[in-house]
């Protein structure tokens, strides 16, 4: 379906075909002043837009876009619990995790917060019976580490957090060894194993289904390295070295996860949208629960903001619309993700989920095949290491590539003199990055009768979010930025961001394989494939021997 | 002569004490804001065996003053024992003596700060007078004997001109001594750290020894009475146990492992550290394993809550580590101390877990198990048959191995000790 019937699409369309030759560097000469009309402030957060290929037309152009999409009910249907996850026919209700006690949201004639609450409330108790060394192993010792058995959405989002807020951790508790282990072949757990000691170590396995095949894999080696060590009773084992994070509570007790020892969430949370509920648990272990209601605070506040706010200066809808004006019109479609803090390393393999997992689709809500693009390609790695990588391709490669800079503005507040240079080192590469990628070499003095080889065309656009400094708050907020610019997306392009049919259909191939692995019979296969799995029995045969 | 001494610890009070005893004037400078407590009130003073009589007796006798904040010009002999923890109250004494600009002062420091604190305070001093390091040598539930009557004594001097004034200070207290030695202040301050450092080693290895026999099932009593008559090794600091805990011994070990830690090779000392805080919980390990983890809502006897016999002090005593993990597990528990039951009742206010028992088998009632925590006498022999009667389930875990282990067995007793 093409978006012609929609006028402010239209009007963007022949707006950009006036605009395309624009280059950042004559916007800039052009006004003094575009730092102030093209940045944006709210609470804690920068969001700078001066460096996107834009003037105030293309603004008022984009929210007439997202008005004639009827953005603004859409957030009201999203925030009133409809079920906006229509293939699904669920509710998207994260919003509810981070709800403050005594709020309140009804959803199918209940009242979500406080389940939501409760929910909190009991895997408080089991956090601070871990973090007080008083949750035991096989042999009576209190736990030291916890290994997060997960995967997607019950891996990314709370090892993301864990890595960025690791120095928030809690004087006066026990500090916690904790991991993250996903990947279905093993690998992570063949690494860790040896080095944790049995009878100290507790297993949370977080799964929605509590059917995740790679889950389930992990969990099960998980408990037999703790059978094989303690010499104890499977109901022991399960009793005292296994909390379950789950919407299905039978499956997980079937598996031996008594209820007791179960933390719930619902079905109106995706994945990738659940680190605010019990599957945060890692962070809660690793931070504390103080600072972990801090975070949902900060996302709170976002999403009151995002709730609240006129869309000309809603930062959640200014960025989604500032990827639709790069991604549709200019034909930009690559996005790179560069956080210039290291405590952020993990940011851009979180959104690569949240943002191609969601809006990675080419069927809109109707059924109907688009036909305008979506999603990017979305990549990205802290941005003073992605300097030494690919940031060649930025400045003189052939794609285009839109980027996100994320900066705290304050670090190392009182921490010494040497980490405070560090950081306004890299302050500095986050500014003459963007600031080359925006206006090429045409401002450097040394520029002019440089070869080829050595110039910078420019005009790479790029956003900067700049958090007065990250705290378990702003990172909360960021977060949440970056989940409603996503939904914001989702509407202008009449998709549905809530679902992920693309990722069901190759669990059941790989389920058929498995079979015709074991059996070596390869019926009906492609060539290609048959004569991969032909190769394998050779390769294992011949190992055998 | 007339003493002032400044500090309101163990070691402040003891020395202030016994200082009058001898017939010195002494004014005691508490160092604690403008609250006074009663003396009844002061727990160090209470936990002391015969401390209260001898200070009350002092008191009226006219030789022992207690007075507040303010540093005493008209005394020539100024005695510091402070906390570890005290150093900038010790800096701010030292720093007025020095500005007073009297001479001819004696500072003796007994405080354990670290290696080098008495000539740091020296500079402080400067031409007012001498300090001179003496470590103390108080046990805990014995701290009047060791003061009164040492065997030896160290002083830590960096100056002839001191020894005069100090051994006419002490000579009092050498009628039974063994060994007076002269050493530097730096020398006898490493010395102090150094035996309590070796003493906590000892300890430390005799319980990972205990550990390894519970594995190898071999008695670790027959083991450690081998090794005790070995003259190399000698009897002392090499009993099994649940862990050593107490005031002094535990903040000196800590203090001295922080030290060893700046230099990043301090693991030995650091390691019986930690392992010593691990074998606090021992007994609770070993009742949980044999109840195998299923301990919700049993019933746990404990005798003894006292760091040691002879003491009311509970500080950092394995019984607090044992009682916080076993309520933690909803368990239910009942306690017998004869002397620390106050201490604790504070301690763990309006917990609805724990029973205070006024008698020993009053705290068996109904018992899944006993763990004998601390060796107070009374509890070596116990009436074996009412013991057996009261309890639910007949188990004994003895953290300090005083029962004899093959007659409880006759009885019909489970027995677990330390190593055996």
């Amino acid at each position: 379906m093409a978006m012609t019937g929609i006028a402010a699409w239209v009007e963007l369309q022949i707006h950009a075909e006036e605009f395309k030759g624009a280059h950042l560097k004559d916007l800039f000469e052009q006004d003094a002043k575009r730092f102030e009309t093209f940045s944006f402030s709210y609470d804690k957060y920068l969001l700078d837009l001066s460096k996107q290929r834009i003037n105030q037309q293309t603004l008022n152009n984009l929210i007439d876009l997202a008005r004639q999409q009827e953005l603004p009910s859409w957030i009201e249907r999203l925030f009133n619990a409809d079920k906006v996850n229509d293939s699904e026919q669920r509710a998207a209700l994260h919003m509810a995790l981070r709800q403050p006690k005594g709020a309140s949201l009804q959803h199918e004639g209940k009242d979500v917060v406080s389940d939501v609450q409760a929910s909190l409330a009991k895997m408080q108790i089991l956090v601070e019976q871990i973090q007080n060394a008083q949750w035991r192993g096989y042999d009576g010792r209190p736990i030291s580490s916890v290994v997060n058995i997960g995967v997607g959405g019950s891996s990314l989002g709370p090892l993301m957090v864990c890595d960025a807020l690791e120095k928030y951790a809690p004087a006066d508790t026990v500090t916690l060894d904790v991991h993250f282990v996903s990947s279905m072949d093993g690998s992570e757990l063949e690494k860790l194993l040896p080095k944790l000691d049995p009878a100290t170590t507790l297993f949370i396995v977080a799964s929605k289904t509590f059917t995740t095949v790679d889950t389930l894999a992990n969990a099960n080696t998980a408990r037999e390295w703790l059978l094989a060590a303690s010499k104890q009773p499977v109901e022991l084992i399960n009793q005292h070295h296994f909390i379950a994070a789950t919407a299905s509570p039978s499956a997980a007790e079937s598996w031996g996860v008594p209820i007791s020892h179960q933390l719930l969430l619902w079905d109106w949370v995706g994945g990738r949208y659940s680190l605010w509920s019990v599957i945060g648990m890692p962070i809660a272990l690793k931070v504390g629960m103080a600072q972990f209601r801090e975070l949902l605070q900060g996302a709170h506040q976002m999403d009151k903001h995002f709730r609240q706010a006129p869309l000309a200066s809603n930062l959640p809808v200014l960025l989604g619309l500032m990827g639709v004006w790069n991604i549709n019109f200019l034909g930009i479609h690559a996005h790179a993700i560069l956080p210039y803090d290291g405590r952020l390393a993990q940011f851009p393999a979180y959104l690569e989920q949240l943002e191609m997992e969601s809006n990675g689709k080419s069927v809109n809500r109707d059924g109907q095949r688009i036909a305008y693009r979506t999603c990017p390609v979305l990549w990205g790695q802290v941005g003073s290491n992605a300097q030494h990588a690919f940031y060649q391709l930025l400045h003189q490669g052939t794609e285009p590539v839109m980027c996100d800079f994320i900066t705290p503005a304050v670090r190392y507040d009182g921490e010494g003199d040497e980490l405070q240079k560090q950081h306004q080192l890299s302050l500095a590469n986050c500014l003459a990055q963007s600031r080359l990628l925006a206006l090429g070499d045409s401002r450097e003095p040394e520029s002019d009768g440089a070869s080829k080889f050595k110039h910078y065309d420019g005009n790479q656009p790029s956003t900067t979010l700049m958090l007065d400094a990250l705290t378990p708050e702003t990172l909360g907020g960021l977060i949440a930025l970056y989940e409603h610019k996503v939904f914001v997306q989702s509407v202008i392009w009449q998709i549905n961001p809530f679902d992920q049919w693309g990722v069901e259909q190759g669990k059941k191939v790989a389920t058929s394989l498995l079979t015709q692995l074991g059996s070596g019979l390869g019926d009906g296969l492609d060539a290609s494939t048959d004569g991969l799995l032909r190769h394998i029995q050779q390769q294992t045969r011949g190992a055998g021997q | 002569m007339r003493i002032n001494v400044y500090g309101g610890g163990l070691s402040a009070w003891v020395a202030a004490a016994c200082l009058a005893k001898v017939g010195n004037d002494v004014v005691i400078d508490e160092m604690a804001g403008q609250q006074q407590l009663a003396l009844g009130e002061l727990s160090v003073i209470g936990d002391e065996p015969g401390l209260l009589p001898l200070i009350k007796q002092q008191i009226t006798a006219g030789r022992l003053v207690r007075r507040q904040r303010d540093v005493h010009i008209g005394t020539t002999i100024h005695w510091l024992a402070l906390q570890p923890s005290e150093k900038l109250i010790a800096e701010r004494v030292v720093g007025a003596l020095s500005d007073s600009g009297v001479t001819g002062l004696l500072v003796i420091n007994q405080c354990n700060f670290a290696v080098g604190a008495t000539q740091e305070l020296q500079v402080d001093l400067a031409t007012t007078g001498d300090m001179v390091y003496v470590p103390d040598n108080l046990q805990e539930g014995m701290a009047l004997r060791d003061f009164l009557q040492p065997k030896r004594i160290i002083l830590g001097l960096d100056n002839d001109e001191a020894l005069v004034k100090t051994r006419s200070l002490f000579r009092p207290f050498t009628v039974n001594l063994d060994a007076l030695q002269l050493m530097s202040s730096r020398e006898a301050e490493f010395t102090k750290f150094a035996i309590t450092g070796m003493l906590a080693i000892r300890l430390g290895y005799i319980n990972e020894l205990a550990n390894l026999a519970d594995l190898l099932k071999v008695d670790i009593s027959v083991v450690q009475e081998g090794m005790g008559s070995d003259p190399r090794v000698g009897p002392h600091y090499l009993s099994a146990g649940c862990g050593f805990g107490g005031q002094n011994f535990d903040a000196y070990v800590s203090t001295f492992s922080s030290i060893l830690q700046q230099q990043r090779d301090g693991s030995l000392l650091k390691a019986a550290v930690d392992e010593n805080e691990q074998q606090k919980e021992l007994l609770f390990r070993k009742f949980w394993q044999h109840y195998h983890g299923d301990i919700q809502g049993k019933v746990v006897a404990i005798w003894g809550a006292s760091f040691k016999p002879g003491t009311a002090s509970i500080d950092n005593a394995p019984s607090l580590k044992i009682i916080d993990a076993l309520i933690s597990q909803g368990v239910k528990v009942r306690v017998h101390d004869p002397e620390a039951l106050a201490k604790l009742q504070q301690y763990y206010l309006n917990e609805p877990l724990i029973c205070y028992a006024n008698s020993p088998l009053d705290a068996v009632m109904g018992a899944d198990a006993l763990l004998l925590v601390t060796e107070w006498p009374e509890y070596w022999s116990p009436d074996y048959a009412q013991l057996l009667g009261r309890m639910r389930h007949p188990l004994i875990i003895d953290g300090r191995n005083i029962f004899d282990k093959a007659m409880l067995q006759q009885y019909g007793f489970s027995y677990l000790g330390v190593g055996r």
